[in-house]
């Protein structure tokens, strides 16, 4: 597949013009626009080549279900929603025209059973294989089950498939790799990320958006700010609510304590991954120590029960996080400073499990890894909302898309997140929600969380309870970057290093 | 690498048995709750079985079952009838059987007034 090339960004008046029977749908914080299903080709090709990002692609209702194409045009500063009503059991092939919505076709097929228009096989990526007739789907049962990707274990001439997990050693998530191989160097990788499933949009219909956030901050753990954050303000743009100023700052200086030890967390999976013991302990210290920081800040390691719809539940001890917080940094600062003067280090990282700024915009990557390729995408920069008007980041960025420029991205993030903390408490962080009523509505949310911007779209019926939500985590576009990154002239042992560098959840894919 | 050994000696051993030092942030965790039995009636352990999300709660008769195994110390009973439900203050779970981690909390014969 090829993608199409990115030109000017591309503008809600141009679709307009270009698409005929488009109509306004409604406003907010991102335009929704809705179009007849045969104009779908035509938009999708209209805005992928004048810059318009594909951001996440879904679908909603039954009979008919509605494609929902989310959008983000990043020069402008804004998000756009396409929506198409799919009568039939098909709708245009998207991914011919923009590859990033190959994952989200196949996935739409294995929860409403529409499919694109071209007969293309379409792989399983979230539901079991064990998903019989009764198993809770979102709309209809495909008629044909997807086609399993698994490769057979002897590919071919000297090639074979070497399985490797689910079941893998202490705390890795469930995933399973198929590593192609003809001994050494990775021909293929495949993936397997339903072992984990558990069906929280599903467990989301119904519920009211308070319940439903005990579940989202579940989506990824690692991500429970960025993912609520997300959750919270498309509830909160679905009706209408602003939170307070403080309660929208400490949400912010909880994200970047989500940052901070994310972050330490994969230079310590880094440093495991190339036998580096010593460093690893070094950067662990600083680990626990951010973890018990925002225990003793915010009454949780990782950082539960602070978002509330409308606010916060919980202030930020500010004395405590001014008084502990550059000790806990300058652990990993020094940890980190002392891996880039370590020759034997960098030698594993650099030109390892390299992402080109091509493939990073082809396949829609965010976060981290899209920054080190490049692509300079930092939602609290593109699409900022408060309290990034006032206090915006300093995006850090490398070109060349290998292990090394992502831990130099992770590294100056960690220092910029010490700096926007500062500020942040400065203009004063507190608790607080704003009202929040019991009527309907629809919005999208989001956050940028350590690895990327996190996406929420939730309907809200007439009762306040939810008919439709959906969680987009940054970890869904990234893992589709990760066999490309690994079988760029990689081997066997890469694979770890190349994977602590996405510091990616299988939980967030599989939610 | 030599540099990373001398590294290592300089920061030495910063890991302590258990339990020597008492962690100075385990007073602000969120811990699970206690149910005080002589405030307990059948509305307010139908009121709490609402509200718990991991279904840690449930009432069998004039029996409040909480099993403790189950529960993430969200808050949300504690927040709901503060008066019957208290934090513990206590996040170790270590027990011989699972079935140790089921607590039978007796309600009130009569509605509170």
């Amino acid at each position: 597949m090829t993608a199409v090339q990115p030109g000017p960004a591309g503008s809600l008046a141009s679709l307009l013009g270009a698409v005929s029977g488009a109509s306004f749908a409604e406003a907010g914080n991102a335009v929704t626009v809705r179009i007849p299903v045969a104009q779908l080709e035509t938009a999708v090709h209209h805005l992928a080549t004048t810059g318009a990002r594909l951001a996440d692609l879904f679908a909603a209702g039954q009979d008919p279900a509605v494609l929902h194409l989310v959008w983000a045009l990043d020069a402008q500063q804004q998000y756009l929603i396409v929506q198409a009503d799919v009568t039939g059991d098909e709708y245009p092939p998207l991914s011919d025209i923009a590859p990033a919505a190959f994952a989200e076709e196949c996935e739409i097929y294995e929860q409403f059973g529409i499919r694109p228009a071209t007969g293309k096989p379409l792989n399983r990526v979230a539901l079991p294989p064990h998903a019989g007739p009764d198993f809770p789907r979102l709309g209809h049962r495909p008629g044909q089950a997807p086609a399993e990707i698994h490769a057979p274990h002897t590919v071919g001439g000297h090639a074979f498939e070497f399985p490797f997990g689910p079941v893998r050693q202490v705390g890795m998530e469930s995933l399973y790799y198929g590593l192609v191989t003809s001994g050494e160097e990775i021909v293929d990788l495949y993936l397997f990320t339903w072992h984990k499933h558990r069906g929280l949009e599903w467990r989301l219909r119904g519920r009211t958006p308070r319940d439903a956030l005990f579940h989202v901050e579940r989506t990824e753990g690692l991500s429970a700010i960025a993912m609520s954050w997300a959750f919270t303000a498309a509830v909160e743009a679905a009706l209408g609510v602003d939170p307070p100023s403080a309660a929208q700052r400490t949400r912010a200086v909880a994200l970047e304590l989500e940052r901070l030890y994310n972050h330490a967390a994969a230079t310590a999976a880094l440093c495991q991954a190339t036998g580096l013991s010593i460093g690893q302990s070094a950067a662990e210290i600083a680990l626990e120590r951010l973890l018990r920081l925002n225990a003793a800040v915010f009454g949780h390691r990782y950082l539960f029960g602070v978002m509330e719809t409308g606010g916060v539940r919980r202030a930020p001890d500010a004395a405590e996080l001014r008084g502990q917080l550059p000790a806990a940094q300058s652990e990993l600062c020094r940890a980190a400073d002392a891996l880039l003067a370590t020759n034997s280090f960098l030698d594993r990282l650099e030109a390892c499990g390299i992402v080109t700024t091509e493939q990073a915009r082809r396949l829609g990557l965010v976060g981290p890894v899209a920054r080190a390729a490049g692509v300079s995408i930092d939602t609290r920069l593109d699409q900022p909302a408060p309290p990034y008007f006032q206090h915006p980041p300093a995006v850090a960025a490398r070109t060349s898309g290998d292990v090394l420029a992502r831990f130099g991205v992770m590294h100056d993030e960690a220092a910029e997140s010490v700096r926007l903390i500062g500020d942040l408490l400065d203009a004063g962080a507190g608790a607080g929600t704003a009202n929040v009523p019991s009527t309907g509505g629809s919005g999208l949310g989001w956050a940028e969380s350590s690895r990327g911007e996190a996406l929420a779209w939730v309907a809200l019926g007439a009762d306040g309870r939810i008919s439709r939500a959906r969680l987009r985590p940054a970890s869904v576009r990234n893992w589709r970057g990760f066999d490309d990154a690994c079988r760029s002239q990689n081997v066997f042992t890469d694979v770890p290093i190349i994977e602590a560098s996405f510091w990616l959840t299988v939980a967030g894919t599989a939610r | 690498m030599t540099l990373w050994f001398l590294r290592g000696l300089r920061r030495g051993v910063v890991t302590t048995w258990y339990p020597a030092r008492p962690d100075s942030s385990a007073a602000s965790l969120p811990t699970p709750p206690v149910f005080r039995a002589d405030v307990l009636d059948r509305a307010t352990a139908d009121r709490l079985v609402e509200v718990c999300p991991s279904r840690a709660l449930r009432r069998e008769s004039d029996t409040l079952i909480f099993d403790l195994g189950a529960c993430t110390a969200c808050g949300r009973c504690q927040d709901a009838a503060p008066e019957a439900a208290t934090p513990s203050g206590e996040f170790e779970l270590a027990a011989t059987s699972r079935a140790h981690l089921v607590k039978r909390i007796p309600l009130l014969r009569e509605a509170r007034s």
